[in-house]
C-alpha cells in the first residue's frame, strides 16, 4: 500500500465511499420502484450530487443539525439516517423515521440532527439559522448547515436569513447545490440569477464555489467553513456546482436538456466514480475493498425495499399524534 | 481590415476558499460587467467598432447586453458591435483557452482579459503572437497589474487601431513550462510551487507549512501570493532575464522566517532554506517526491515518486500590452486631443 496522500484516514474513505455508494444505490432503486407505482406522493432523486451531501456531512456530528430540501434522501443518508426507516418512511408505512406521515419530502430524525427535508422551496434556511440561534446561546459549539438549490436560492426566506446569520453572527452554512437548473429553468435562461456568492458578498457572508463532483474539493472547503462557524467564526456560503443524473421529480420528462446530457454527465461527471478512481489508483484502496463496500449496500437497499414493502401503514389513530410537540 | 478586438470575461475567478480563510473580495458579477462595458466605451471611442467575446453562462452577458440595449435606447452610440464566439460553455477554464485560440484564429488584434493569474494563464495557452492586456478581478492578481480599466481599454483601442508603433506598445513576458510524468505540459505566468498536499482539493494555497519548492518568473515585492515570497527575498523584475527558485520548509525548522503576503490580508510565516536565479532554457528538477503542483497559486497536478518534474523559464514567451508606455506615448503625440468622439471619427 501506498502512502495515504489525502486528508482522511483509509477508515473514512472507505466510510465516505460506502455513504456515496449508498446514496446511490438508494436513489437509483427508487428511480426503478417508483415507475411501479408502488409509492405514495412524488419523490425527488439526489443521484449524482453525492459528493456535496458526503464532503460535507463528514465534518457533522449528531448534534451538529441540518435543514433539508425537497431532494433529501442523500442529506439524510449522509447525516446518518437509518435506511431502513428512510425507505419506509417513503412507502408510507408506520416503520418509517416518521411513521409513514412524512414521506419522502419530510424524513426527519432529530436523534442524528436531521431536522427534515422540506417540502417548501428555502424554508430550511430559517430553521438552520434557529438551530443555529439555540447552539450560540447554549454554547454547545454546534454548527447547523442548510441545503437549497439554484432556484430555492431567490426565495425571500433564504435572503432573510443570510441577513439574519451575518447580523447575528450565526454558525450556519448556506450550501446552494447548483445543478444548472432551477426545476426546468436553465441558467443560461436565467441570466439574473448571475453567482450565488455574489448574494453571500451582498450580505458580508464569504462565499465560496467548488466543484461538487469533486469529493476532495468538497471536504476541504467544507472543512474550512464548518471549522469557522464551530470556532465563531461566522456564518459561510457553499455553492457546489454539480451535475444531477435524474430530472426534477420523477417522471419529468427533462425535455429541458440536452438530448444526450444525463449519459455525458454520467461518463464524465460522476462523483463515485471520480472518488473511486482516484483512491485506488493512489493505491490507498483496493478495487476488492471497493467491490466489497458495493455488495453490502446492495444488500442493504434490497433488505430495506423488501421490509418496506412488507410492512404496515400507520393506522388511523395515528393521525392525530406527533401534531404538537411538548418541550 | 477593420480592426477587432477580443474580450475574455471569466466570471468565475475570485470564487475560491481564500474568501474564507483570508479576506480575499469576490468581484460581483455586475460590476465584472460594467467593467466590461467600460472597456467596450474606451474601445469605441478609439475607433474600435467590431469586438468579439467569450460566452459564458456566468452572467455576464446578459448584464453587458442590458447595458448595450440601455445605451442604444439613448441614442448614446457609445459601444463598439459585439460578437460572440460560436463555441460551448464549459464553465471550467478550458473556456478562457478556447476562446483564445478561436480569437487568435479570428485574427484579433489583441485581447483584454478580465480574471486572476489564473484565467491568464489558460489565455497565454493558446493566445500565441496576439498581444494580451490584463485587467485584474481574481484573487491575487500578480499578474495582471492594477488600473482602471477604461485606460486599459483606451490602450487596447489605440494600439489595436495601429497608432502606436509595436515597440512601443507591447512587452515580452516570460513563463514557466512544466512537465508531471507523462502528462503534457502545463504553462505558469508567475509561479509554481510544490506543495506536500496529494490532494488538488479545494486549489487555494494557504497552509504555509506545506510549501517547499517555488519558481517565478518574476519576484516583486508590490504583489501578494507566492510571487510575493520571492519578491520579499530579493526582486527580480518583468523584464530581467531569469527568474528564480526558492527552497522553502515549514517556518518552526527553517533557516530563515520570512514574513509574506500569501493571499489577501493573509501574512504567514514562510520558511525559507535557500534561494538563487533561475536562468531561462534549463530544466529542473525538483526534489519533492509526492505532493501537488500548484500553477500560479492554484494546486492542478498531484504527482508521487513515480512521476518525473521539470520546471523551465522560457524567454519571450507571449506578448503583452504595455499600458503606461502605450497612453505617455499617446499624451506626447497628441492621440487625443482632438477629443474622443474625434478620434472614432478619424477611424471610421
Amino acid at each position: 500500500m501506498s502512502k495515504n496522500p489525502f486528508p482522511l484516514s483509509k477508515d473514512e474513505l472507505l466510510k465516505a465511499y460506502r455513504t456515496m455508494r449508498t446514496i446511490r444505490e438508494f436513489e437509483e432503486r427508487l428511480h426503478v420502484e417508483f415507475a411501479k407505482g408502488d409509492i405514495p406522493g412524488f419523490v425527488h432523486l439526489y443521484a449524482g450530487e453525492e459528493a456535496c451531501a458526503t464532503g460535507i456531512m463528514m465534518h457533522l456530528t449528531d448534534t451538529d443539525r441540518i435543514a433539508s430540501t425537497h431532494r433529501g434522501h442523500g442529506h439524510c443518508i449522509a447525516k446518518g439516517v437509518d435506511v431502513h426507516e428512510m425507505m419506509a418512511e417513503i412507502y408510507g408505512k408506520a416503520t418509517g423515521a416518521c411513521r409513514g406521515k412524512g414521506g419522502s419530502m419530510h424524513i426527519a430524525d432529530l436523534s442524528k440532527g436531521m431536522m427534515g427535508a422540506n417540502g417548501i422551496l428555502g424554508a430550511g434556511a430559517p430553521l438552520a439559522c434557529g438551530a443555529a440561534l439555540a447552539s450560540k446561546f447554549r454554547g454547545d459549539k454546534g454548527v447547523s448547515v442548510t441545503f437549497f438549490g439554484d432556484g430555492a436560492s431567490n426565495q425571500g426566506m433564504v435572503l432573510e436569513s443570510m441577513n439574519l446569520a451575518a447580523v447575528w453572527n450565526l454558525p450556519v452554512i448556506f450550501v446552494v447545490e447548483n445543478n444548472g437548473y432551477a426545476e426546468s429553468t436553465s441558467v443560461d435562461y436565467a441570466t439574473a440569477v448571475d453567482s450565488y456568492v455574489d448574494r453571500a458578498s451582498g450580505f458580508g457572508l464569504p462565499g465560496v464555489t467548488v466543484d461538487g463532483a469533486d469529493f476532495f474539493a468538497v471536504y476541504e472547503a467544507a472543512g474550512e467553513v464548518i471549522r469557522r462557524a464551530r470556532e465563531g467564526g461566522g456564518p459561510s456560503l457553499l455553492e457546489c456546482k454539480m451535475a444531477r443524473f435524474f430530472g426534477h421529480f420523477e417522471g419529468d420528462a427533462q425535455t429541458y436538456k440536452a438530448k444526450d446530457e444525463n449519459e455525458l454527465n454520467r461518463a464524465n461527471r460522476d462523483c463515485i466514480k471520480m472518488f473511486a478512481d482516484r483512491v485506488r489508483e493512489a493505491g490507498v484502496v483496493t478495487a476488492a475493498e471497493l467491490g466489497a463496500i458495493e455488495k453490502e449496500v446492495e444488500a442493504l437497499i434490497d433488505d430495506a425495499v423488501a421490509a418496506a414493502k412488507n410492512a404496515l401503514p400507520p393506522t388511523p389513530r395515528e393521525l392525530t399524534t406527533d401534531v404538537y410537540v411538548s418541550y | 481590415m477593420r480592426p477587432v478586438v477580443g474580450i475574455i470575461a471569466n466570471p468565475v475567478s475570485a470564487r475560491d476558499l481564500r474568501r474564507v480563510v483570508a479576506s480575499a473580495g469576490s468581484l460581483q458579477i455586475a460590476d465584472r460587467a460594467n467593467i466590461v462595458l467600460r472597456v467596450l466605451a474606451a474601445l469605441a471611442a478609439c475607433g474600435v467598432d467590431g469586438v468579439l467575446m467569450m460566452p459564458e453562462h456566468g452572467g455576464i452577458r446578459g448584464h453587458v447586453m442590458r447595458g448595450i440595449e440601455r445605451s442604444r435606447n439613448l441614442h448614446e452610440h457609445r459601444f463598439p458591435e459585439i460578437a460572440y464566439l460560436d463555441m460551448p460553455v464549459t464553465g471550467t477554464a478550458a473556456d478562457s483557452t478556447r476562446a483564445a485560440e478561436l480569437m487568435r484564429r479570428a485574427r484579433v488584434a489583441a485581447i483584454v482579459v478580465l480574471g486572476g493569474d489564473g484565467t491568464h494563464r489558460a489565455v497565454v495557452r493558446e493566445c500565441g503572437e496576439v498581444p494580451i492586456v490584463g485587467i485584474s478581478t481574481g484573487t491575487n492578481n500578480a499578474f495582471p497589474e492594477h488600473r482602471e480599466p477604461t485606460v486599459t481599454g483606451l490602450a487596447a483601442g489605440l494600439v489595436a487601431s495601429g497608432r502606436v508603433p509595436a515597440k512601443v506598445a507591447f512587452a515580452s513576458n516570460k513563463r514557466l513550462e512544466v512537465v508531471v510524468g507523462k502528462r503534457p505540459p502545463e504553462i505558469a505566468l508567475v509561479d509554481v510551487a510544490l506543495v506536500t498536499d496529494g490532494f488538488v482539493g479545494a486549489r487555494a494555497l494557504w497552509r504555509a507549512d506545506t510549501f517547499r519548492e517555488l519558481f517565478v518568473t518574476f519576484a516583486d515585492p508590490n504583489v501578494i501570493g507566492m510571487a510575493a515570497i520571492a519578491g520579499l527575498i530579493e526582486p527580480v523584475g518583468r523584464d530581467e532575464s531569469g527568474g528564480m527558485m526558492v527552497s522553502l520548509a515549514p517556518a518552526a525548522t527553517a533557516k530563515t522566517v520570512l514574513q509574506a503576503p500569501i493571499a489577501p490580508g493573509l501574512i504567514a510565516p514562510i520558511g525559507i532554506e535557500d534561494w538563487r536565479r533561475m536562468p531561462a532554457g534549463v530544466a529542473f528538477q525538483p526534489r519533492l517526491k509526492a505532493g501537488s503542483v500548484a500553477l500560479d497559486g492554484e494546486r492542478e497536478i498531484h504527482f508521487n515518486e513515480s512521476d518525473q518534474i521539470s520546471v523551465t523559464l522560457l524567454a519571450d514567451a507571449f506578448r503583452t500590452l504595455n499600458v503606461p508606455a502605450v497612453m505617455h506615448f499617446a499624451a506626447r503625440n497628441g492621440l487625443f486631443q482632438a477629443g474622443a468622439a474625434q478620434i472614432a471619427t478619424a477611424f471610421a
